[in-house]
C-alpha cells in the first residue's frame, strides 16, 4: 500500500480556507450549551479554562502538522496503517471512522433536540434529519471544492448572529467574575476537558491535510480557526455567566440560544427563533465535512467508492437518528463522545508522533545501509 | 458524409447543357413555388440564360450591371470574357448543379452561356433587415442606447466601431445540420483567456442538432448544467454590454438572424452588474449595485418569510403588528401559504399578461390589475393588505434585475421557497436557502465557478463585482478569468501625484 496520496491538482485548495474549515467543523451543537458545562466546573473562572483549553489546542494542532510533516502527502488512515501495520492500522482508521460517524449523529440528535424544544415540539426526528441528510449528499457529491466553498460560505454567513450578541452584553453584570481566581487547578482542568466537546473537529486536519496545495502556509491559518473558535467560546460563556445568575446558569441547558432571547425591536422579536433556524447554516458545514471525512477514510482504508460510503453512511444515520429518540440516550452518546474525544484528539496524537519519528529514522537508517 | 458529398459534387457536373434543359431541370427544383426568374437572351448568335430569385437579390444592380453591359456590349460572351467584363466584384465560377442550388437561396445570380463548361455566380445578396433601433428588453438612462438588430451584419459591423483593434476576432462557425445557421466567436486574442475560447468553440462544435432557433437555444444547447434553473451565459441586445465583456477577456456569441448576443464565462453576480454602474461615478455606481444585490435577496425572502412568520413562528412578530396583522386577515379564508400563493400568482399573470399584449393596452392593464384588483380583493376579505404590500415590494424588487433571464429565475425560485415556508416555517426557509446556495457553489459556467470571485474567493475582484472603486484605482481585468493581460493601466502612474504648486 502506497502511503501518499496523489490528489489531482484541481482538487487542491489554498491552505486558506483552513481556517474556515477548522472553525466549521468546530462550531456546532457544541456551543449553543457548552457555557454550563464548563462553569458547572471552573465557575466564574471558566474563561481561564478556555484560554487553557486553547493553549492545549494549538500544541496539538502543531503536533498533528508536525506528524503529518514526516510524510511527503499522507492521511492519518495511511499514516496509521504505516506505523502499526495493516491490520492494527485498519483498525485505528475504523474508530476514526466510528467517531466521525458517531459525532455526526450526535449533531444531528441535538439539533433535533433544540429544534424539538423551541420551535416545534412534534416535529419527528426523521424530517429534520431527512432535510440535513439531503443537503449534505448534494454537498458531499460535489466533491471537496463544493465542501469548502459551503464551509466558507455559511461560515460568513453566519456571522451576523454576533451583532445580536451587543443585548446580552449591555446586560451583563460584571460583578459575577468576581472574586477572580477562586478555581483550583483540578477545577480548572475539569473545565479545560469540559471544553473538549465543543472544540472537538479540529482532527479533521489529519485528513483533509493532503489536500492542501501550499501546506507551507498551514499553520497560521490553523491556530486563526483554533482562535476564533475559542474566541466564540470564550464570549458566549463570559456573556453567560456575566448574564444568568449562578444559580440559573446551572439549570440553563441551551445558555447561548437562551442569550438572544430577550433581543428585541420594534419589527421582530424573540430572535432565538430565527437564530434556531440559521443555526442550521452552522450545522450543514459541521456534518458535511464529517460525512466526506467518513467517505474519504472508507475510501483509503477499504477502497470502497466514496458515493457508496455516502449513500450508505446517509441511510443508516437517518435510520439512527430516527430511532434514538430519549435524551438520556443523547446525552449519553455526548458524554461518551466527549470522554472518547478526548482521549483521541488531544492525547493520541502525543503518542502518534514519537512513534512516526522512529519509524522515519528506522527507514533512513535502513535505506542508508 | 462528407466523402458522399465529394462524389455527388462529381457526378451532378451536368454542364455543358442546352439553356431549355437547365431551364426545366432548374424549374423542377423549384415545383409548385414561382420563385425562379430565369430570361433567356440572345447575343452574337449565342444563347445566354440570366436566373436568380428575385426577391433575395438586389434587382438594380442586375439591372445596372449585369444586364446593360451584356446586352450592350458588342462582345461575343464566353465564361471567361464575362469574368472580364462584368463589372461585379463577387464572383465565381461554378460546375456543381447542387451548389448553384444552394447558392440560388441565398442570394445569388446567375450568368450560363449555352453550352459553356460553368455556370457564373455573383452574389447580390439583399437582405431585409430593420434599422437600429433603441434597446427594447434592456433600457440605460446613461449611455448608448443602440441596440443589436436581427441581421448578423449589422452586429458585426457594430462591435467592430466599438472595439478598433487588430485585436478583436470574429470566427465564424456553422451549427445545424438541416438548416446551418452562422454563429460567430468573438474575443480578443490577446487578452481572453485561451482555455475559455476553446472550451467555447469546442461546444458549439461538438453540437448535433438538426438547427438553433435562436441564441437563447444555443446558450442552453451549451450550457454546463442545464438542470439548473439560473442562466448560465449572460446575454444581452446591448452592444456595450457585449463589448465591454469582450474587452474584458470574456468570450461573446453572436447568432445569425438573433438580436441578442451572450457572453461567458458569467459568474451569478454578472447578471446583476449594469454597464450603467460604469457610467456613474464609483459612489452611485456602488449604491446602486448593492441596491440590486439587497433587492434580489429581498425579493426571494421576503414573502416565505410572511408566510412563516404568521403560520408557526408569529412570536417574532411583536404584539402592536400581530394585532394589526391579525385583523387584517381575520376576514381571510384562507392560510397564509395559500393566500400568499394565490396573489403571487397573480402578479405573475398581471406581469405575464403585460408583457403579451401591446404597450398601450399595456398601460391600462396595469392600472387595472394593480390598483382595481388589488383593491377589491382586499376589499373582499380574500387577501390582507400586509400580504399584498410585501407581494409587491417583491414583485418590484425582482424587476431590478439587469439581466431578465435571472429576473425570471429569481421569481420562479419565490414560489418553492414559499411552499417549503408554509409547511416547515423558518426551518423551511433556511432549508431553501441553504439548497440555492449548495447548487450555486455547484455551477460552473464554461467550466469556472459561478460565484466567483465569492467562492473561489478572490480579494482584488471585489471591487468589480460587488462595489465600484475610482477609476485610477481599478487598473486590473478580473483575476477570477486568468485574462492574458491583467493590467489594463499602469497604476502607479495612474495615482501618482504630484506637488503642492508643481
Amino acid at each position: 500500500m502506497n502511503i501518499n496520496v496523489t490528489i489531482n491538482k484541481s482538487l487542491k485548495i489554498p491552505a486558506f480556507y483552513l481556517f474556515f474549515i477548522i472553525h466549521g467543523i468546530q462550531t456546532g451543537v457544541g456551543i449553543m450549551g457548552v457555557p454550563r458545562y464548563i462553569f458547572s466546573k471552573a465557575h466564574q473562572d471558566s474563561w481561564i479554562s478556555i484560554l487553557l483549553a486553547l493553549i492545549f489546542m494549538i500544541i496539538v494542532a502543531y503536533i498533528m502538522l508536525l506528524i503529518l510533516k514526516q510524510y511527503e502527502n499522507a492521511d492519518i488512515f495511511n499514516i496509521q496503517v504505516d506505523i502499526f501495520g495493516s491490520w492494527i492500522g485498519k483498525l485505528f482508521g475504523t474508530v476514526y471512522i466510528l467517531f466521525f460517524a458517531a459525532t455526526l449523529i450526535s449533531v444531528i440528535l441535538t439539533y433535533i433536540q433544540v429544534i424539538q424544544i423551541f420551535l416545534y415540539p412534534t416535529i419527528p426526528s426523521f424530517v429534520v434529519t431527512g432535510l440535513l441528510i439531503f443537503l449534505v449528499i448534494y454537498i458531499v457529491s460535489g466533491g471537496i471544492k463544493t465542501l469548502v466553498g459551503v464551509t466558507f460560505i455559511f461560515v460568513i454567513l453566519s456571522q451576523w448572529i454576533l451583532i445580536l450578541a451587543y443585548d446580552p452584553i449591555s446586560r451583563m453584570d460584571w460583578a459575577h467574575f468576581l472574586p477572580m481566581f477562586q478555581a483550583s487547578i483540578p477545577d480548572l482542568l475539569q473545565g479545560v476537558k469540559a471544553t473538549t466537546y465543543s472544540v472537538t473537529g479540529f482532527e479533521i486536519l489529519f485528513v483533509i491535510y493532503p489536500f492542501i496545495s501550499n501546506k507551507e502556509k498551514a499553520k497560521l491559518p490553523v491556530i486563526l480557526g483554533l482562535c476564533y473558535t475559542t474566541f466564540l467560546i470564550l464570549s458566549t460563556t463570559a456573556i453567560s455567566i456575566g448574564y444568568f445568575s449562578a444559580r440559573d446558569l446551572g439549570d440553563i441547558e441551551w445558555s447561548t440560544i437562551t442569550l438572544f432571547k430577550n433581543v428585541s425591536y420594534t419589527f421582530v422579536e424573540r430572535l432565538d427563533y430565527l437564530l434556531i433556524a440559521e443555526w442550521m447554516m452552522i450545522i450543514i458545514p459541521n456534518i458535511a465535512i464529517y460525512m466526506w471525512a467518513i467517505t474519504i477514510g472508507m475510501k483509503r482504508l477499504y477502497k470502497i467508492p466514496q458515493r457508496i460510503t455516502l449513500y450508505t453512511t446517509s441511510f443508516i444515520v437517518l435510520i439512527v437518528a430516527t430511532v434514538i429518540k430519549s435524551d438520556i440516550y443523547i446525552n449519553k452518546l455526548t458524554d461518551t463522545l466527549s470522554s472518547v474525544g478526548f482521549w483521541l484528539i488531544f492525547i493520541y496524537p502525543f503518542v502518534l508522533l514519537p512513534l512516526v519519528i522512529l519509524k522515519k529514522k528506522w527507514r533512513k537508517r535502513k535505506g542508508s545501509v | 458524409m462528407r466523402k458522399n458529398r465529394r462524389s455527388n459534387k462529381k457526378t451532378d457536373n451536368i454542364f455543358p447543357i442546352n439553356i431549355d434543359e437547365l431551364e426545366a431541370r432548374l424549374q423542377k427544383e423549384f415545383k409548385n413555388s414561382p420563385d425562379l426568374s430565369f430570361s433567356k437572351y440572345e447575343h452574337h448568335g449565342k444563347k445566354i440564360a440570366v436566373f436568380s430569385i428575385p426577391y433575395l437579390v438586389e434587382a438594380s444592380m442586375i439591372e445596372e450591371n449585369l444586364l446593360k453591359p451584356l446586352l450592350n456590349k458588342d462582345i461575343p460572351w464566353t465564361t471567361q470574357t464575362i469574368l472580364d467584363e462584368i463589372p461585379l466584384n463577387d464572383s465565381e465560377t461554378i460546375t456543381s448543379f447542387q451548389e448553384i442550388l444552394q447558392k440560388l437561396i441565398i442570394g445569388t445570380a446567375f450568368v450560363y452561356v449555352e453550352q459553356a463548361e460553368e455556370v457564373v455566380a455573383y452574389l447580390l445578396l439583399n437582405k431585409e433587415k430593420r434599422s437600429l433601433d433603441k434597446a427594447e428588453t434592456e433600457s440605460l438612462v446613461l449611455g448608448p442606447k443602440i441596440a443589436f438588430t436581427e441581421s448578423l451584419i449589422t452586429n458585426l459591423n457594430i462591435v467592430r466601431w466599438r472595439i478598433r483593434s487588430t485585436d478583436l476576432v470574429m470566427e465564424e462557425l456553422k451549427v445545424g445540420n438541416s438548416l446551418p445557421r452562422e454563429i460567430r466567436i468573438v474575443y480578443m486574442k490577446s487578452i481572453a483567456n485561451e482555455a475559455d475560447i476553446n472550451t467555447m468553440r469546442q461546444r458549439i462544435q461538438d453540437l448535433d442538432v438538426d438547427e438553433i432557433e435562436d441564441s437563447a437555444v444555443l446558450q442552453q444547447y451549451i450550457e454546463d448544467d442545464s438542470l439548473s434553473i439560473f442562466p448560465q451565459f449572460d446575454s444581452t441586445e446591448l452592444p456595450d454590454r457585449f463589448t465591454y465583456a469582450v474587452s474584458q477577456g470574456k468570450v461573446g456569441v453572436l447568432v445569425e438572424n438573433s438580436p441578442t448576443g451572450f457572453i461567458g464565462p458569467s459568474s451569478l453576480f454578472s447578471f446583476l452588474e449594469s454597464t450603467e454602474d460604469l457610467y456613474m461615478r464609483w459612489g452611485a455606481g456602488s449604491f446602486l449595485r448593492f441596491i440590486r444585490f439587497i433587492a434580489m435577496f429581498f425579493s426571494i425572502i421576503i414573502t416565505p418569510a410572511y408566510v412563516a412568520a404568521v403560520t408557526y413562528q408569529f412570536g417574532i412578530i411583536p404584539t402592536q403588528l400581530l394585532i394589526s396583522i391579525g385583523q387584517s386577515r381575520a376576514a381571510v379564508p384562507f392560510s397564509p401559504i395559500f393566500e400568499a400563493l394565490l396573489l403571487e400568482f397573480l402578479i405573475e399573470l398581471l406581469r405575464e399578461a403585460g408583457a403579451r399584449l401591446p404597450t398601450k393596452v399595456g398601460q391600462t392593464m396595469g392600472i387595472v390589475g394593480g390598483i382595481v384588483i388589488g383593491q377589491a380583493a382586499v376589499d373582499a376579505g380574500l387577501t390582507s393588505n400586509i400580504l399584498i404590500i410585501f407581494v409587491a415590494m417583491s414583485a418590484l424588487a425582482s424587476f431590478t434585475s439587469p439581466s431578465y433571464l435571472l429576473g425570471t429565475t429569481i421569481r420562479v425560485v419565490r414560489f418553492p421557497l414559499i411552499i417549503l415556508a408554509g409547511t416547515l416555517g423558518l426551518i423551511g426557509i433556511v432549508f431553501g436557502l441553504s439548497l440555492l446556495i449548495i447548487h450555486l457553489i455547484r455551477l460552473t459556467s464554461l467550466g469556472r465557478p459561478y460565484l466567483t470571485p465569492l467562492y473561489p474567493f478572490q480579494w482584488r475582484d471585489m471591487d468589480k463585482v460587488f462595489f465600484r472603486l475610482p477609476i485610477n484605482i481599478t487598473n486590473k481585468r478580473a483575476k477570477s478569468y486568468q485574462p492574458k493581460k491583467l493590467i489594463r493601466f499602469s497604476g502607479k502612474e495612474a495615482s501618482k501625484k504630484r506637488d503642492i504648486d508643481e
